[in-house]
């Protein structure tokens, strides 16, 4: 039989054991990162060309060849880690991963939250992608009818609450696009930028971005707030500086075959 | 009248196998599999017959991404037998816990297995994955917690629960004669559970458990949900960079073929082992 | 019966411990997840009932003459039991919703089934799968001798299933009928993955709007263990109020 002493001694010992398992404090970004030989970034694993998977399982894309530009930086190796626009911020703040390039967009109430360094690498405004059949004309057009949308994207709530769309979200990007399909909905709400590589496409010769683009908002990567004025903050600005200065963003544009954005010309032009 | 074989008193009855069951008792143990391996085919050509000459065939395709699919199904092994052996190794003290003679002892225990058996796995996923450290700190080491180790603790917590159910029906089945004679030789009360009961239980409760394996294991792909990358992430992510609409019905059929031949064998063991241990 | 109050409340309670319960003080996020709360309820009484319908229904059919009848039904429970909820839900809305549309107004096509449709169907075929073996086995516990006296009495096959059979089945399968449908209850929070607005999903929404996620969790919890706990409840209160005395342990 069990004892009073023996279920006392257990508890006792669960308790410390769960007051130790603190998150541990301030160990700085950079050194650990030295130390451990291997960056770890959080990048997306479907979002075409930004970042997805081929054959190998490997994940590719425009945002993992800058993750690999800081790693070679550093001379470590490079860890992805695929994430999803609802938990990007929280592997962050876990410390999960060290550094975020996950198609985030650039926002006040973000910045809150984690450490989004400046400047920005790329612009995305939101978008529908709809049915040419449903002939959107103008943002009001939306109201009552079913928009698809991804869990956790920020401009869910502003385009439900501001024009009325019923938001039908889903976990991925490659449940949207089947259900969009399907017409389970008659638009995907969703970056501008995405829509632009994907209607070039045949399956998507049905569809269209009629509507203007809303909300253009600036993509930022991001360190954890409490590093970005530390020495984490202040290399990957310095890269950021150098990506536009050189124009190896443009470059990287040019490669995954994305349409040239103005936002990075602008850029390049600033800091050259 | 009688022939040779048979006498008027017969002494031994020969030996009777059990009546087969009332579903017809059909032969063939991959009969089933094979069924969706031919739904598969069928679609797959169907699906062929529609495509133009310029696009890769479906089979081929789906040749080409099965590397990568054995990868995730091989995930969705590894946390289907992490959680199980987790889940059985808490659920055993904590369903003799709610036999325990400490009224305190027994109704916590009571407490924390119905609370487990009765959320949504889901929701117990999204708690761990959301909730719990990414490491701990045990000591001077920091032991790292990756995505899939928590995923796997909050699948469980459920089967803890299951198991500690389980454990309390099976000792509670067991003939009180059992408890009298193990007093009446004086064997403490954790003796007696430890010796004589607790064994006698292994056999009532390996069928069911066997089922909660089955179970576990097709609750495997929940963790998709929060973001480990098992197979049916991997599916999602090999039909995005695919891009094509075709591809849908064959790439998961394909993944719940897989599924189904992992747990059919394991169904027809399970049923096996209980018309074997099946208590006289 | 003024609530504002109560709403007060819990916003001191969110300015004095920072436990943020928008859901309650918040007029937006109250509506939304309250209707998140009818639609599971919803699907789960949808689901319920359809799962014991097709329970009963294949159960019979288990018992049929015709050997092809039989291994189909066989066919189809083997392949509900032994794949994972979630993937049948996937290929069911995704891939097989994606041939099943029919044209609406002005050109467009919309899916023949909607969303909380095909979860209904997907997870009331689980279950049900599940509760045919259920009855099986508690219609094979019934003895031969009760039904051989039914047919005495000149009971066709099917009315000695409707009223002499499934009633001593049903009794005898309560209990684990019961852990079933606890069990399916449980299972609908993967109506989430096809964006069905329930409970899982509105608060998904909610924690990502106001970064609230241990305490939306923490009322996850507690609301889903408390709808079991209804459910137990009443199937206790069922199961005493069938006990046949003396017939059953």
């Amino acid at each position: 039989m069990m004892t009073h002493r023996t279920f006392l001694t257990a508890l006792a010992g669960l308790a410390a054991l769960s007051v130790t398992a603190a998150i541990p404090a301030n160990a700085q970004t950079l050194d650990t990162i030295k130390q451990r030989g291997v960056l770890i970034v959080g990048s997306k694993a479907d979002y075409k060309p930004f970042g997805f998977r081929d054959p190998s399982g490997a994940i590719v894309g425009f945002e993992p060849d800058m993750a690999k530009d800081v790693a070679d930086k550093l001379g470590v190796e490079l860890q992805l880690e695929p994430v999803v626009s609802s938990n990007r911020m929280q592997f962050l703040q876990q410390g999960k991963i060290d550094l975020m390039i996950a198609t985030m967009n650039d926002t006040p109430e973000r910045q809150k939250v984690v450490g989004i360094v400046q400047p920005d690498y790329y612009a995305s405004g939101v978008n529908v992608m709809s049915n040419k059949k449903a002939a959107l004309k103008k943002w009001e057009d939306v109201t009552g009818q079913k928009i698809c949308g991804i869990q956790g994207a920020w401009y869910n709530k502003y385009v439900a609450e501001t024009y009325g769309a019923e938001i039908v979200a889903f976990t991925g990007t490659t449940e949207a696009q089947s259900a969009l399909l399907q017409g389970n909905c008659i638009g995907w709400v969703y970056d501008d930028t995405a829509f632009a590589g994907l209607l070039t496409e045949p399956k998507w010769a049905d569809f269209e971005m009629a509507l203007p683009t809303i909300k253009e908002e600036p993509w930022g990567l991001a360190v954890k707030l409490e590093e970005l004025d530390g020495p984490w903050g202040k290399f990957m600005h310095d890269m950021l500086v150098n990506w536009h200065k050189s124009g190896r963003l443009i470059a990287l544009e040019k490669k995954w075959g994305i349409p040239p954005s103005p936002y990075l010309q602008q850029l390049h032009d600033k800091y050259k | 009248m009688t022939t040779a074989k048979s006498t008027d008193l017969p002494v031994l009855l020969a030996v009777r196998k059990p009546e087969p069951s009332s579903s017809g008792g059909f032969r063939l143990s991959l009969w089933h599999g094979f069924v969706l391996a031919a739904a598969l085919l069928l679609s797959v050509a169907a699906a062929d017959a529609a495509a133009g000459p310029a696009v890769a065939s479906i089979p081929a395709t789906i040749w080409k991404w099965t590397p990568l699919i054995a990868q995730g199904f091989a995930l969705n092994i590894a946390i289907s037998f992490l959680a199980m052996a987790i889940g059985t190794v808490a659920g055993v003290p904590l369903g003799l816990a709610q036999i325990s003679l400490l009224p305190p002892i027994r109704t916590s225990s009571w407490f924390v297995t119905q609370f487990f058996r009765n959320s949504p796995w889901l929701v117990l996923l999204f708690y761990c994955m959301l909730l719990l450290p990414f490491q701990i700190q045990i000591g001077g080491t920091t032991i790292p917690l990756p995505g899939w180790f928590k995923s796997t603790i909050g699948l469980s917590l459920p089967v803890m629960a299951n198991v500690s159910e389980l454990v309390r029906g099976a000792v509670l089945s067991i003939p009180y004669g059992q408890w009298e004679a193990a007093e009446s030789l004086a064997y403490t009360r954790r003796q007696t559970l430890w010796h004589i009961i607790l064994p006698q239980c292994v056999k009532r409760i390996t069928p069911p458990w066997m089922n909660l394996y089955a179970i576990l294991t097709t609750s495997t792909p929940l963790c998709a949900v929060v973001g480990v990358n098992e197979a049916m992430t991997l599916t999602g992510n090999i039909l995005n960079a695919e891009g094509r609409t075709d591809l849908l019905i064959p790439m998961y059929l394909y993944l719940l073929t897989w599924f189904f031949l992992y747990c059919y064998p394991i169904a027809r063991a399970t049923l096996a082992l209980e018309t074997r241990f099946q208590v006289r | 019966m003024d609530l504002q109050p109560i709403w007060n409340w819990f916003r001191t309670l969110h300015d004095t411990t920072g436990i943020n319960l928008t859901i309650f003080y918040d007029s937006f996020d109250r509506a939304r997840f309250f209707n998140g709360f009818l639609t599971s309820v919803r699907l789960m009484a949808v689901c319920i009932i359809c799962s014991v319908i097709i329970g009963v229904i294949g159960a019979w059919i288990q018992g049929s003459r015709l050997r092809m009848l039989r291994l189909t039904t066989q066919g189809y429970i083997q392949f509900f039991r032994n794949t994972p909820p979630l993937v049948q839900l996937y290929f069911f809305y995704f891939a097989v919703g994606a041939y099943l549309r029919v044209s609406a107004g002005n050109g467009l096509s919309t899916p023949l089934v909607s969303n909380f449709t095909w979860a209904a169907i997907c997870l009331s075929f689980w279950a049900g799968a599940f509760n045919v073996e259920i009855f099986r086995s508690g219609i094979e516990a019934v003895p031969r001798e009760t039904l051989e006296a039914a047919e005495s009495l000149g009971y066709s096959r099917l009315k000695a299933y409707v009223y002499v059979i499934l009633p001593l089945a049903f009794r005898i399968s309560l209990p684990a009928l019961n852990n079933n449908l606890v069990n399916l209850i449980k299972t609908t929070t993967i109506a989430y993955a096809i964006a069905v607005p329930e409970m899982l999903y509105i608060a998904n929404q909610i924690w990502s709007d106001e970064l609230n996620v241990p305490e939306m969790m923490n009322v996850l919890l507690l609301i889903y263990v408390g709808l079991v706990g209804v459910l137990v409840l009443i199937m206790t209160r069922l199961e005493r109020a069938l006990r046949v005395p003396g017939y059953m342990p």
